[in-house]
């Protein structure tokens, strides 16, 4: 037998446990997922062009940001507006709406209606997208304006003309709100039953039951989906893109669009860098965030009555 | 203050039967116990009542009114939730002001009212308090207070006492009963605890699969039980329960024949442990203890007979039996009750002699 | 204890309700419970439509489309039968007994209902959409096309398709395999650091991964990967692994500690007590996350759209994009054929292990 000291051994099969079991993931998230951040520091001090070479480290980029750019500035307005009035609308009204609404009916005809609003949210993107291109097709074609022109007689809407801002809050509030609703339902199917027969018991009626009950059980999910979702809009620009392409103009071009423009249309990756940077410390500072939020979450997440 | 009938009322889930079709009729002012094991409709029943399930049948009517459609929040029912069921985020004072908000009690004349109700239960001093930080017991009077604060006519308490301790099972019980006869309230409470049901009601409903076995009050259960599930489920230890068959006269029960008039067929025998004494060898039944339980101010021997194995209780903390020790069985002749087995239930008619015959 | 409590003596009359108020009460109670269940279910069914409908208009342009015409009189004269069916039939099972008449009954509605459909839009069906299946060179084959208008050849949609496959698939089963031997090593063993590295995974799964496109293009280019498939399924199936950790990681605590001493107790070592005992206990979290994942990669658009080129590395969100850059306004149909045939699979998945998704999407990652 092996006359090794039995604890270095354990020491050793730890070694080769971890190495095992924690390996891969550790070495993949540090390749494609830390050092794409140490990249992104690096990057943005050079002068990378479309060329994809380094000639010099220079900090231009940074001052073009802060003196030189005057897109920066639109942008940024675009991005508040476009993430707080689908924030304010969908995700978080509208997903609660849709959860409480669901909840109230009986159980089949709720699971059914959730599942349709999950739909966008399950299909790929750009077949969403193609969807809201038929949809608002400013002609007669466009499904909108068959029932607005054919039905109701109205003059043909161009919405992506016109209202960009309402399409792009329209079309990712569908696919926002349906997160707020799984979030809410589950939240409010934790709810103790008994609860409800109380309040039922006690007089209540089915708005005295929502405001009493229902909505005091989901403050903690709402302010969850409140800092989650805000974070997700503020970097996110895929059904943009696809839907208005950040026009007409650049009437609905969020900063995070505007940054991958800049890099992967005009080659300017150095300056897409450092734009990005931002980003990268709003996503820092908002996850550092919601980890304090999570933890104080554990906390509170004991039942203190006795219910059986 | 109600009547509440029940008539040929009954409630499934799809095809799962909770509640078979009952008639039930408590008087005004009663305090009637719903005693069962669990799973057999009892709460089903209570919540019918309450207006939080509909019943699927029959007619619930209050004070001769039918009241079957009748919303929960419109029938000025109270109830008390084995859980208590407080909202979680509402002080005391909230939570038994809660119903007083839908009748449109003004607020001054509502915290009196609280306060009034509080100081009935003993809990004034925690009117500020969140249920969180609450005791079980104290709990527990909160929410009796809120079931109690509108005035109710009908009380309802689903397991009251399941989730307190030995010690505050016993104070509650004699306050809630205390509470009730002061009130007058009519009072329907749901325990599987016979204890419970004995000392607090007037009279007991024994259920079993959503079935009443038996109404009547605590002395007749257990005198004169009709079924057999209610002999086994009333009395602590239970009731000792013997197959044997009857014929001709005569009655076979393990190895003894018994005399006995007026019975036939498959029957079961029953003899309640406190019923059965031991005396010196020699004498009655010839017996052998098994085991010995000191239960503090009783003791429980197991001792095998030839009628079968039979629990014994003994007053007395003293052992005088050991194990294996040979002793003689007595039984008081009217301590036996007989059930047919089928039907399970109590056969008056029959008489039985302890004496051996052949 | 107070002696007199006026408001709760017991010398107060029974309720003086007569029977008229308790009737009035009970219509009352059903009337409040008609109108409430009447108004959510309208709400309900008013923003639903507006989501159906677009998909469900997909599928019939894809069969009724002509070149040059955007077809939507199939649609609604498809509604205008469809919609009176399904309420019938909604009817019926509200206000009648099930038996062996409402079946006839409702085998009658639906008898009627394909009849009139099949007259109504029969003629108006074809499959010359759906030519793109068959023939990769159906663009220029589109009337009033010439092969020179077309830039360069699609690739076939089948390279596409089994490029989201391979993508969607393999990707799959790299994040199923790493998370779950992270997620089980982070729940059962203790070590130095693991509080640390937990921390710093909940910081990873709450940052959002699309900022750092940029520097993850650069890194492809800089390790050769770019235009690779193999390179965008590491990229993809990195970013959803904290994520993945977590939730196998939530499903390996909760596998009582008991099973898994007692496999130790007789005989094997900590990796064979992995596998034959634990795994198996996991199995429900593994569908769950598989099935979320292989959907994400199945859709995935801006990660292939970056770092992707080559016609032959499309997939399948590349393809339809392109294809409808360059025919859509020409040819409605065919871009909703191909519609059509690429979302097909995530609703089929979607509807078959629908609530695994539901508990799942609650750690999704689009907006």
């Amino acid at each position: 037998m092996a006359t090794t000291d039995p604890s270095s051994a354990a020491a050793r099969r730890q070694l080769a446990n971890m190495a095992l079991f924690l390996g891969p993931a550790t070495v993949l998230l540090f390749m494609f997922f830390i050092a794409p951040v140490v990249v992104d520091v690096f990057v943005a001090f050079t002068d990378m062009g479309r060329s994809l070479e380094v000639t010099e480290f220079t900090t231009a980029n940074f001052e073009r940001m802060l003196t030189n750019d005057s897109r920066i500035g639109p942008t940024m307005a675009v991005t508040f507006t476009y993430v707080l009035l689908t924030l304010g609308i969908f995700n978080v009204t509208f997903g609660l709406l849709l959860a409480l609404a669901t909840t109230a009916v009986p159980e089949r005809s709720g699971a059914f209606f959730r599942a349709i609003w999950l739909l966008p949210r399950m299909s790929p993107s750009v077949v969403y997208a193609l969807l809201w291109a038929w949809m608002i097709g400013p002609t007669d074609r466009g499904l909108i304006n068959q029932v607005a022109v054919g039905w109701l007689g109205l003059e043909p809407i161009d919405v992506l003309s016109n209202q960009p801002m309402l399409l792009i809050v329209l079309a990712n509030g569908f696919i926002g709100a349906s997160m707020g609703m799984i979030i809410f339902t589950s939240a409010i199917r934790a709810i103790p039953e008994h609860l409800f027969h109380a309040a039922r018991v006690d007089g209540a009626g089915p708005l005295a039951v929502t405001w009493h009950i229902t909505l005091p059980a989901l403050r903690w999910p709402l302010s969850f989906i409140t800092v989650y979702q805000t974070l997700s809009l503020l970097v996110s620009f895929e059904y943009i893109w696809l839907i208005t392409n950040g026009g007409p103009f650049y009437d609905t071009m969020v900063f995070a669009l505007y940054v991958y423009k800049r890099a992967f249309e005009n080659g300017q990756y150095a300056y897409g860098a450092a734009l990005s940077l931002i980003l990268v410390a709003i996503g820092i500072a908002a996850s550092l965030f919601m980890w304090r939020l999570l933890d104080m979450q554990r906390l509170l997440q004991t039942p203190r009555i006795e219910v059986q | 203050m109600a009547r509440i009938e029940l008539q040929q009322v009954a409630k499934s889930w799809r095809e799962v039967v909770a509640v078979e079709p009952t008639d039930l009729v408590i008087e005004d002012g009663e305090f009637v116990a719903i005693l069962g094991p669990s799973g057999c409709g009892k709460s089903t029943m209570l919540f019918m009542l309450a207006g939080i399930y509909a019943p699927t049948a029959g007619e619930i009517r209050f004070d001769g009114h039918v009241v079957n459609a009748v919303e929960a929040r419109d029938r000025n029912v109270g109830i008390v939730f084995q859980s208590y069921a407080l909202y979680p985020h509402m002080t005391v004072a909230r939570n038994i002001g809660f119903p007083l908000k839908f009748k449109g009690v003004k607020a001054d004349e509502a915290a009196r009212r609280v306060i009034e109700v509080a100081q009935l239960v003993h809990v004034e001093e925690l009117l500020d308090r969140l249920p969180a930080e609450m005791s079980g017991g104290q709990q527990q009077r909160v929410a009796l207070a809120r079931a109690l604060v509108k005035e109710p006519q009908l009380l309802l308490l689903d397991e009251p006492l399941s989730n307190l301790d030995a010690t505050l099972r016993l104070t509650m019980r004699a306050e809630i009963r205390r509470l009730q006869r002061r009130l007058g309230v009519t009072t329907i409470l749901v325990t599987h605890d016979q204890i419970e049901a004995t000392t607090m009601a007037d009279r007991v409903v024994c259920m079993s699969k959503g079935r009443i076995e038996q109404i009547g009050t605590a002395d007749a259960l257990y005198r004169r039980p009709d079924k057999l599930f209610v002999a086994s489920f009333i009395g602590a230890p239970p009731i000792n329960l013997l197959d044997g068959r009857a014929a001709d006269g005569r009655l076979r029960v393990g190895e003894l024949t018994l005399g006995a008039s007026g019975i036939s067929g498959e029957v079961v025998l029953g003899i309640r442990p406190e019923h059965l004494g031991l005396t010196a060898p020699g004498r009655g039944l010839a017996g052998r203890i098994l085991t010995v339980e000191p239960l503090g101010r009783e003791t429980l021997y197991e001792v095998a007979t030839p009628l079968g194995s039979l629990r014994v209780l003994e007053a007395g903390s003293e052992r005088r039996w050991q194990e294996g020790d040979a002793a003689g069985g007595t039984v008081a002749d009217e301590a036996l009750l007989i059930f047919d087995k089928s039907s399970e239930r109590r056969l008056e008619s029959a008489s039985l002699a302890l004496a051996e015959a052949a | 204890m107070s002696a007199t409590l006026p408001s709760l003596q017991r010398a107060r009359p029974a309720s003086g309700r007569g029977q008229a108020d308790w009737d009035a009460l009970a219509r009352a109670g059903s009337r409040r419970r008609a109108i409430g269940q009447g108004l959510l279910m309208a709400f309900l069914v008013t923003v639903s439509v507006p989501i159906l409908l677009p998909y469900f208009w997909m599928f019939t342009i894809s069969v009724s489309a002509r070149t040059g015409g955007v077809e939507s009189a199939v649609l609604w004269r498809s509604i205008g039968i469809l919609v009176p069916a399904v309420l019938a039939l909604g009817f019926l099972n509200l206000l009648t007994e099930p038996g062996i008449r409402r079946l006839y009954a409702a085998a009658g509605i639906v008898v009627v209902a394909g009849t009139t459909l099949a007259w109504a839009i029969g003629p108006d069906l074809h499959l010359q959409n759906w030519a793109f299946l068959r023939d990769p060179n159906f663009v220029e084959n589109l009337s009033g096309r010439g092969a020179g208008t077309v830039e360069a050849q699609f690739p076939s949609v089948w390279t596409a398709f089994g490029n989201s496959l391979m993508l969607a698939g393999v990707q799959t089963f790299l994040v199923l395999s790493v998370a779950t031997l992270a997620g089980y090593y982070l729940s059962r063993f203790d070590f130095q650091g693991r509080a640390s590295f937990l921390q710093a995974l909940l910081v990873l799964h709450a940052f959002p991964a699309m900022t750092l496109i940029i520097p993850i293009f650069l890194l492809m280019h800089w390790t050769g990967l770019l235009d690779t498939i193999t390179g965008v399924i590491l990229v993809i199936a990195t970013l959803e692994l904290p994520f993945a950790v977590f939730i196998m990681k939530g499903f390996f605590d909760a596998v009582p500690w008991d099973i898994e001493m007692q496999a130790l107790v007789d005989g094997a070592s900590r990796r064979r007590a992995f596998l034959e005992v634990v795994f198996p206990q996991v199995k429900v979290g593994l569908l769950a996350v598989g099935v979320f994942s292989f959907i994400r990669g199945w859709e995935e658009y801006v990660f292939v759209r970056t770092l992707l080129f080559d016609k032959q590395n499309w997939t399948m969100s590349l393809y339809i994009f392109w294809v409808s850059d360059d025919i859509m306004g020409v040819d409605y149909g065919v871009v909703a054929a191909v519609g059509v045939f690429y979302v097909a699979p995530s609703i089929l998945l979607y509807v078959f292990c629908q609530k695994y998704l539901v508990q799942m999407s609650l750690g999704g990652i689009k907006g």
